[in-house]
């Protein structure tokens, strides 16, 4: 036990102190920041809206509208949109004038108000940023907002109470509703189940493939031999699997809680701060990402619990391969080609991400998430999306026990004779004989 | 307690194509340097990784002490030096050095001292610079075999294996390393190794055994075996080239089974039946003018290739003896 212990302190220590870990453990968490709140800064920048407002109202209506639009568009913005009165037939020489504008760049575009805005039908809009759709969604929501507003004061309701009847921002909470069963938070939980599917692949592949490099390592120093003749090789093995294991867990425990952290105390605060006085576009986006945050609090203990034991599982029976491939060569260049099967049968899960997080429910799906090979990264995900069966669920866990303990046997052995053997790699028919030995 | 420190009986091993070792027994004595010879391909790094339970033999029985060698805590009482050697790169002298201790089940405090002792005896701590915190790779060839050595003796085994430890080793650390074995059988400690060189044997052993094949072909204590082979070898020297009669006896079979030139004397060994006298009495009658006749104790080296033979060094399997 003393010795088996001294093994998992070796591996796991060598590889927690290494400055490549601490640097890729820090980078996830900022990495988690930069994805979720650069698209906030991106929407929120003032850049943005201040374009938005740079252009010239035409205000053909004759009845005030004008004004109305140009205070819109210029709360927190800074910059306020040039107004040009006319009689509605004049408006083809204001227009002239405020293409000139547009050309030389003083203004971005122009917007043209007529009877027909009066009516809520039409409005026309001509500029340089005519196809960026958050200016174009501000503009229609300022004039959306200047018409309504009118109409409400002409309808004899006090300009202050129009404010605050107008101050309206429902965010919608959406779920979604299929023959295949309810996705508990829309959005949200598939942007979290193909998150989870993803790292469990990624680190699959990234601490399987470590499993191999220390294998080979050992068995290319030649010091597996020196180890060997004081543990069984099954303890080496077993140690080496817990020991990078533990890595694993440790960067994703410091992966998962710094972007919770940063989730729930950075991202809220800065965006706050864009908020105030963001445009009604903006500030839909921040809904939007707010959203997908939000959802991530509402994880289940299931939801944390099941990916581990899927990981645990997951990592014991892809790195028994690993390690029974590992010990069947004599240098990293060889093992990139041995691994090929190995690899495959990671890509073939991967590949399958994404169709199983939109029909979780299909058949396909299914079979994945109970299939030892697949399952630890599949399975995690489609419970993530729906409620999965308690047999499935079952039947799954129960699949990568037995292939975990298969795979065991079947490495043990390999592992056994492959550490001591150089030279020519062994044909299939060699390993078989292999599997023989005592 | 058992007066034996290795004792092994009947055993086997098998591969798909051939037979790695072959109803091999041998006994080690407590407090014996023994020397396990034969060419490269013999079976003797097979027949050392078994005593270690690194493979399993197929049949026979090897008990270490007294007792089986798969009991627990009996291979903690071993030290092995392999052929190939090496060591973590990465890590540190000193975790490196821990780490083996701690696989032979010494505990960490303990493991320190006995370092920080090792270290200094081996000269890898000096007062101008200490070795332990380098990493492997920085040390040179020389201080890495140094850093095995520790290894391999750090839990104060009783009984120590090394295999081909002279292979690679530079005249200092072979120095260094027979010292460590007189001093090890001053203590009382059991040393056995393998080798192909006989001068090395000849000189530390105190009894050995010779395979090939993967067979015993002989073993005992080394003065014994010598004895045995006593007055079956001659030192013969000419004045001038011999001549045609000379020849003819020198290459009757009748009376020398083989010859062994050493260009400033020939080495003979006489055949079965053949006598010394008789041998000397037919190259006077043929005219020899002989300058030296001499019955000589036949070096374990001579031994060695007139039991294996020529075909049992070529014959040897590709790969680990």
């Amino acid at each position: 036990m003393g010795k088996l212990i001294a093994i998992i302190r070796r591996e796991y220590l060598e590889r927690v102190r290494t400055k490549w870990f601490v640097i890729a453990t820090l980078l996830g968490p900022i990495m988690f920041f930069l994805v979720t709140a650069l698209p906030v800064f991106l929407t929120a920048g003032t850049k943005a809206t201040a374009e938005s407002s740079n252009i010239t109202v035409i205000d053909a209506t004759g009845a005030e509208l004008g004004p109305r639009v140009v205070a819109a568009l210029s709360v927190g913005s800074g910059v306020k949109p040039a107004l040009i009165t006319v009689a509605p037939t004049e408006s083809a020489a204001a227009e002239t004038t405020a293409t000139q504008a547009v050309l030389s760049r003083q203004r971005e575009g122009y917007l043209i108000l007529d009877s027909r805005t009066m009516l809520g039908t039409k409005a026309r809009y001509t500029g340089r940023n005519s196809t960026t759709f958050r200016d174009m969604n501000r503009v229609g929501r300022a004039i959306d907002k200047a018409v309504l507003g009118q109409r409400l004061e002409r309808a004899g309701i006090e300009v202050s109470t129009i404010d605050s009847i107008m101050r309206v921002d429902v965010a919608l909470d959406k779920t979604q509703l299929s023959e295949e069963g309810r996705a508990q938070s829309g959005a949200g939980n598939r942007v979290v189940g193909l998150i989870v599917a993803f790292l469990l692949y990624m680190v699959l592949i990234i601490y399987g493939q470590t499993v191999l490099r220390s294998v080979i390592e050992e068995k290319a120093t030649r010091v597996a031999e020196v180890v060997i003749s004081s543990v069984r090789p099954e303890i080496l093995l077993a140690g080496k699997i817990i020991g990078i294991g533990g890595v694993a867990i440790t960067q994703f425990a410091v992966w998962i809680l710094g972007s919770f952290w940063i989730g729930t105390n950075v991202v809220p605060m800065i965006m706050k701060s864009k908020a105030v006085g963001m445009s009604a576009a903006a500030a839909d986006s921040v809904t939007r990402s707010n959203e997908v945050l939000t959802s991530l609090p509402t994880l289940s203990i299931g939801l944390v619990l099941i990916p581990v034991v899927f990981f645990v599982l997951g990592f014991i029976f892809y790195s028994c391969l690993y390690a029974a491939v590992g010990s069947t060569v004599n240098s990293e260049s060889e093992a990139q080609q041995a691994a090929t099967p190995v690899v495959m049968l990671l890509v073939l899960s991967a590949v399958f991400i994404q169709p199983v997080a939109f029909a979780p429910q299909s058949t396909a799906a299914i079979v994945m998430s109970l299939l030892p090979v697949s399952a630890p990264i599949v399975m995690p995900m489609r419970m993530s999306l729906v409620s999965v069966p308690a047999w499935q669920l079952a039947v799954s866990i129960l699949g990568m026990l037995l292939a975990c303990l298969a795979a065991i046997w079947f490495s043990a052995r390999i592992y056994r004779v492959g550490l001591l053997m150089y030279g020519k790699r062994p044909t299939l028919r060699e390993l078989f004989k292999w599997l023989r030995y005592s | 307690m058992s007066e034996l420190a290795i004792d092994i009986r009947g055993v086997t091993k098998r591969y798909a194509e051939h037979v790695a070792v072959e109803n091999l027994s041998l006994q080690v004595p407590r407090g014996a340097v023994y020397g396990l010879l034969g060419p490269n391909g013999a079976g003797k790094t097979t027949t050392i990784r078994m005593i270690l339970d690194i493979i399993a033999p197929d049949d026979g029985s090897i008990l270490l002490f007294g007792k089986r060698h798969t009991d627990a805590g009996v291979l903690d009482r071993v030290g092995y030096l392999p052929e190939e050697r090496g060591l973590y790169k990465k890590m540190k002298v000193r975790e490196v050095l821990k780490f083996l201790a701690e696989l032979k089940g010494v505990p960490g405090a303990d493991a320190e001292t006995r370092i920080a002792t090792w270290m200094e005896r081996m000269s890898l701590r000096t007062p101008e610079k200490d070795w332990g915190d380098s990493k492997v790779d920085e040390l040179s060839r020389g201080m890495q075999q140094k850093v095995q050595f520790i290894g391999t003796l750090l839990h104060d085994p009783e009984l120590v294996i090394l295999d081909e430890p002279f292979s690679g080793l530079d005249p200092i650390n072979a120095q260094a390393l027979k010292d460590t074995v007189v001093d090890l059988k001053a203590r009382g400690r059991t040393v056995i190794f393998s080798t192909h060189i006989m001068d090395n044997a000849e000189k530390l052993c105190d009894a050995v055994c010779i395979i090939a094949h993967g067979r015993k072909v002989l073993d005992g204590a080394v003065s014994d075996v010598k004895a045995a082979h006593a007055g079956r070898t001659v030192a013969v020297a000419f004045d001038g080239a011999p001549t045609a009669a000379v020849d003819a006896v020198l290459r009757n079979r009748a009376l020398i089974s083989s010859m062994d030139d050493q260009i400033r004397y020939l080495e003979l060994e006489l055949a079965d039946g053949a006598s010394s006298s008789d041998l000397l009495q037919r190259l006077v009658s043929a005219g020899a003018s002989v300058q030296r006749f001499e019955r000589v104790q036949p070096s374990l080296h001579r031994i060695f290739l007139e039991k294996v033979g020529a075909t049992g060094v070529e014959a040897g399997m590709s790969g680990h003896g």
